[in-house]
C-alpha cells in the first residue's frame, strides 16, 4: 500500500537528469541530420534514394509498416486488457498509450517522406477513390491517431488536476499549464460519469479500428498482385506481427522508464512476468502465421513464388530472413517460456531483439518481393536489379525512429507515466474490499 | 623577359587550324555518296484503290537503313519514252504509297502490259536510282454463297485486258484482323479452268456485330502484282463487348465506386468519426461541469 504523498512525489514529472539531457541531445542531433537529408531529398528528388523501377517501396515503407505495427500496442495492452478486466495493466497503460501516439504520428510522417511530391498530399483526399486501399489507409491513419490521442488524454484529466495542486506552490507556472490541460477537472460525479463512459467507448472502439488499421496495412500489399504478397493470410499475419512489435516495444520502454524514473516499487517483476507471458503468446501466434505464410507455399507455389521463397530461404535474403525468424522470433519465445526469462533484464534484452527483428521483418516483407515482378522490367541498368538503402534513406529513417523516441521521451518527461488517480482508486477499492472481507 | 619563340608558335597553331578546316571542306566535297535501292510493288483492291507501294533503302555501314524524305518520280514507259505521271515522298519508314487514280490513263504495250518506272534523281547524300515495274490488269470477282447451311466464298480471277479467265493461279482466303489477317481454308486454293475457286468458310469466326471482312488475294504475282477483293460477310460470331467502362467496379473511377463500398466504407467512416466528435464534445462537457 503506497502513501499518496510519496506516490505523487515519485510519479510527478521531474527535470531531466544529466543522462536524460544527453539522450535528448543525441536524438535531436539525429533528427536534425534527418531533416537536412530530407530537405536534400526534396530539392534533388528521390534520385537520392536507391529506390528505382524494381524496388519502388524501400526502407521508408518498411519503416512505415513497423510504426503502424507498433501503434497496435494501444489496442492490445490498453483496450483488450481493460475489457478483459486485467488490473495488472494499470502501471504501464500510460506508457502503452504514449507509444501508440508516438508510433502512429510517426507512421503518418513516414508515409509522407516516401512521397516524391508531398506538396500533392491534398490530392489524396481531393481525388480519393473509395475502392483503393491507399485511400482507406489515408483515412484510417488520422482516425487511429485521433482515437489514440483521446485514449491518452481522457484518463489524464484527473491526473492533470492532481499535478496542478501538487505544483501549486513549488512550480506555479507548471501548475497553471496542468490546470489548463485538466479542463477544470474537479472530480465531480458528472465529470467522472462522462469520463468513465468516454474511456469505455474509446476502449471498445480502438480494438476494431486498430484491427482495421493493421488489416488495411496488410491489404495495401495483398491487393497488389505480387509474389509473397498475394495472400489471404496477410491481414491476420500482420495483426499477429503487430502484436509482437507492440508488446516488444512496450516492454523495452517500460524497462528504461522504470530504471530512469526509479519506479521499481510500482512496476514490479510481477508485471514483467505478466507482460512476458503476453509477449510469448504474441510470438507463438506470429510463428504460427509465419508457418502458414512460408511453409504452405512450399507445397503449392508456382515458379515465381518458388523463386521468391528460394531467395528468402537460401538466396540473397537468407541471412536476414533466418536471423529475423530464429533470433528475432523463435529464440525470444523460448526465453520467455521460462520464468527466469521473464525477469526485467532478460525481458528487456529479449524485447530489444524482438523489436529489431520486427523492424527487419518488415524489410524482408517489402523488398525481396519487389525483386520478382511478374512482368520483367527491361532496359534498366544492372544496378537497379538489387536494392540497399542509400545514405539519405538511412539517415532519414534513423531520424524518424529518433523522432518517435523523442516524442516518447518528452511525453514521459511531462506526463505522469503511471495513472495517479486510477492507482489511488484501485488501492482504495482493494482496501475497502479487504475490510469487507475481514 | 619575353620568349622570342611564342609569336612563331601562335602563327603555327593558327595556320594549322586553318589548314585542317580547309582539308575538312575538301574531304566533304569528296565524300562518297550512298546508293539507294528502290522497290516498287503493284496493288489493286477491287472497287478500291490501285497503288504502287514504293520503298527506299540504303546500305550504310553494312546495315540496311530506310531512307526518309526522298522525292520519287513515277513515270509511264512508252516506246522508250518516259511520261511522268506523278511524284511521291518517302516517309520515316522509307515508304511511299503512290495512288493511281485511273489505270485507263496509263498506256500499255502491245502485250497489254503496263510498264511503270520509279526514279530518284539523287541528292547530296544519295546517288540517283531507279526501278521498273510491269504488270497486267487482273480482276477478282468474289461472292458469298450459302449452300446446305454452309457458307462458301466463290471467286473468279480474270485478265481484264485479255478478257480471259486465269486458271491454275493460287488465291489466298483470309479474314481481316487487327494486326495481321487470319488465313482460312486450304494453304493453296488453285483456280480451276474457269478461273474459279470455291472455299467453305468455317462457323464461329468472331467479328464485330457478326460481320467478317473476307479477303480473296492473288498475292505478289509476277504478272499481275497483288490483287485483292474484299467481301463483307455477315456470317461471323458477333463479338460481345465485355467492357465494364460504364459499370461500378473496383477499378472504375471514383465517380463509379461500387454502391456496397460507398455504403460500407462511408458507414465506417461516418460512424467512427461520429463517435469521435461525440467524444470531443464530452471534453467540452467535462470542462463546463
Amino acid at each position: 500500500m503506497v502513501n499518496y504523498d510519496v506516490f505523487i512525489k515519485d510519479i510527478a514529472p521531474k527535470k531531466f537528469s544529466k543522462r536524460g539531457m544527453i539522450w535528448v541531445s543525441f536524438l535531436v542531433i539525429i533528427i536534425v541530420a534527418g531533416i537536412i537529408a530530407y530537405i536534400d531529398q526534396l530539392l534533388q528528388g528521390q534520385v537520392v534514394t536507391n529506390m528505382r523501377d524494381y524496388v519502388l517501396w524501400g526502407i521508408y515503407i518498411s519503416n512505415f509498416v513497423f510504426f503502424v505495427a507498433t501503434s497496435f500496442v494501444g489496442s492490445v495492452a490498453v483496450a483488450i486488457l481493460r475489457l478483459t478486466n486485467n488490473p495488472w495493466r494499470t502501471p504501464f497503460v500510460r506508457i502503452a498509450e504514449i507509444i501508440t501516439v508516438a508510433a502512429i504520428v510517426m507512421a503518418g510522417i513516414t508515409i509522407m517522406i516516401d512521397m516524391a511530391r508531398p506538396d500533392r498530399l491534398l490530392n489524396l483526399f481531393v481525388h480519393a477513390r473509395l475502392q483503393s486501399p491507399i485511400t482507406w489507409d489515408v483515412i484510417i491513419i488520422p482516425t487511429y491517431m485521433t482515437i489514440s490521442i483521446l485514449l491518452l488524454y481522457f484518463p489524464l484529466m484527473p491526473d492533470f488536476a492532481l499535478l496542478k495542486k501538487h505544483f501549486e506552490k513549488t512550480k506555479p507556472k507548471w501548475s497553471k499549464w496542468y490546470g489548463k490541460l485538466s479542463l477544470k477537472w474537479t472530480g465531480s460525479k458528472v465529470q467522472k460519469e462522462i469520463q468513465t463512459k468516454s474511456i469505455a467507448i474509446i476502449s471498445v472502439m480502438i480494438i476494431p479500428v486498430g484491427l482495421l488499421l493493421q488489416t488495411i496495412d496488410a491489404w495495401l500489399f495483398s491487393t497488389t498482385y505480387r509474389v509473397g504478397w498475394d495472400s489471404t493470410n496477410f491481414a491476420p499475419y500482420f495483426i499477429s506481427g503487430a502484436f509482437v512489435a507492440g508488446i516488444g516495444s512496450l516492454v523495452a520502454v517500460i524497462y528504461v522508464v522504470r530504471k530512469a524514473k526509479k519506479l521499481e516499487a510500482y512496476i514490479t517483476e510481477y508485471h514483467f512476468d505478466k507482460l512476458g507471458k503476453l509477449l510469448a503468446l504474441a510470438c507463438l501466434l506470429y510463428i504460427y502465421f509465419n508457418i502458414n505464410e512460408y511453409v504452405i507455399p512450399l507445397f503449392n507455389s508456382k515458379k515465381a513464388d518458388s523463386e521468391h521463397l528460394q531467395t528468402l530461404f537460401t538466396g540473397d535474403y537468407a541471412f536476414p530472413f533466418w536471423a529475423v525468424t530464429i533470433v528475432g522470433l523463435v529464440l525470444p519465445t523460448l526465453i520467455l517460456l521460462f520464468k527466469k526469462g521473464r525477469k526485467p533484464l532478460p525481458m528487456f534484452i529479449t524485447s530489444i531483439i524482438v523489436v529489431i527483428g520486427a523492424w527487419w521483418k518488415r524489410y524482408i516483407i517489402v523488398t525481396p518481393t519487389l525483386m520478382h515482378p511478374f512482368l520483367p522490367i527491361q532496359g534498366v541498368p544492372e544496378s537497379w536489379h538489387s536494392y540497399f538503402p542509400s545514405l539519405h534513406e538511412w539517415i532519414i529513417t534513423s531520424a524518424t525512429l529518433a523522432m518517435a523516441l523523442l516524442i516518447i521521451t518528452l511525453l514521459v518527461r511531462y506526463l505522469p507515466v503511471i495513472p495517479i488517480q486510477r492507482t489511488m482508486d484501485e488501492q482504495e477499492l482493494s482496501k475497502t474490499k479487504n475490510q469487507q472481507e475481514l | 623577359m619575353k620568349s622570342p619563340g611564342i609569336p612563331y608558335f601562335v602563327v603555327l597553331v593558327l595556320l594549322g587550324t586553318l589548314l585542317s578546316v580547309g582539308f575538312e571542306n575538301l574531304h566533304a566535297q569528296d565524300a562518297k555518296k550512298n546508293s539507294v535501292r528502290l522497290k516498287a510493288d503493284y496493288f489493286k483492291i477491287m472497287e478500291g484503290e490501285i497503288y504502287l507501294k514504293i520503298k527506299a533503302t540504303s546500305k550504310i555501314e553494312n546495315q540496311n537503313i530506310e531512307v526518309p524524305n526522298l522525292e520519287i518520280t513515277v513515270y509511264n514507259e512508252v516506246n522508250d519514252e518516259e511520261i511522268v505521271i506523278g511524284n511521291a515522298i518517302t516517309n520515316n519508314k522509307g515508304e511511299s504509297k503512290f495512288i493511281i487514280e485511273n489505270l485507263n490513263t496509263i498506256t500499255t504495250d502491245s502485250t497489254n502490259t503496263y510498264n511503270l518506272g520509279v526514279s530518284f534523281d539523287g541528292n547530296e547524300a544519295f546517288k540517283r536510282a531507279s526501278r521498273s515495274i510491269s504488270f497486267k490488269n487482273a480482276d477478282i470477282e468474289a461472292k458469298l454463297i450459302t449452300k446446305d447451311s454452309i457458307n462458301y466464298i466463290s471467286a473468279t480471277l480474270s485478265d481484264t485486258s485479255a478478257d480471259s479467265l486465269l486458271a491454275e493461279k493460287s488465291l489466298v482466303i483470309q479474314v481481316q484482323r487487327l494486326f495481321s489477317p487470319l488465313k482460312i481454308g486450304e494453304e493453296f486454293n488453285f483456280t480451276d479452268e474457269n478461273g474459279t475457286i470455291f472455299v467453305p468458310i468455317e462457323d464461329g469466326i468472331p467479328g464485330l456485330d457478326g460481320n467478317l471482312n473476307i479477303e480473296v488475294v492473288l498475292q505478289d504475282s509476277d504478272d499481275y502484282g497483288t490483287v485483292k477483293a474484299i467481301i463483307n460477310a455477315p456470317i461471323g460470331k458477333p463479338i460481345v463487348e465485355e467492357s465494364t467502362f460504364d459499370q461500378r467496379t473496383l477499378w472504375s473511377p471514383r465517380g463509379k465506386t461500387p454502391i456496397f463500398i460507398l455504403f460500407f466504407t462511408g458507414g465506417l467512416i461516418f460512424g467512427t468519426w461520429g463517435i469521435i466528435i461525440y467524444l470531443i464534445t464530452n471534453l467540452f462537457k467535462i470542462s463546463k461541469n
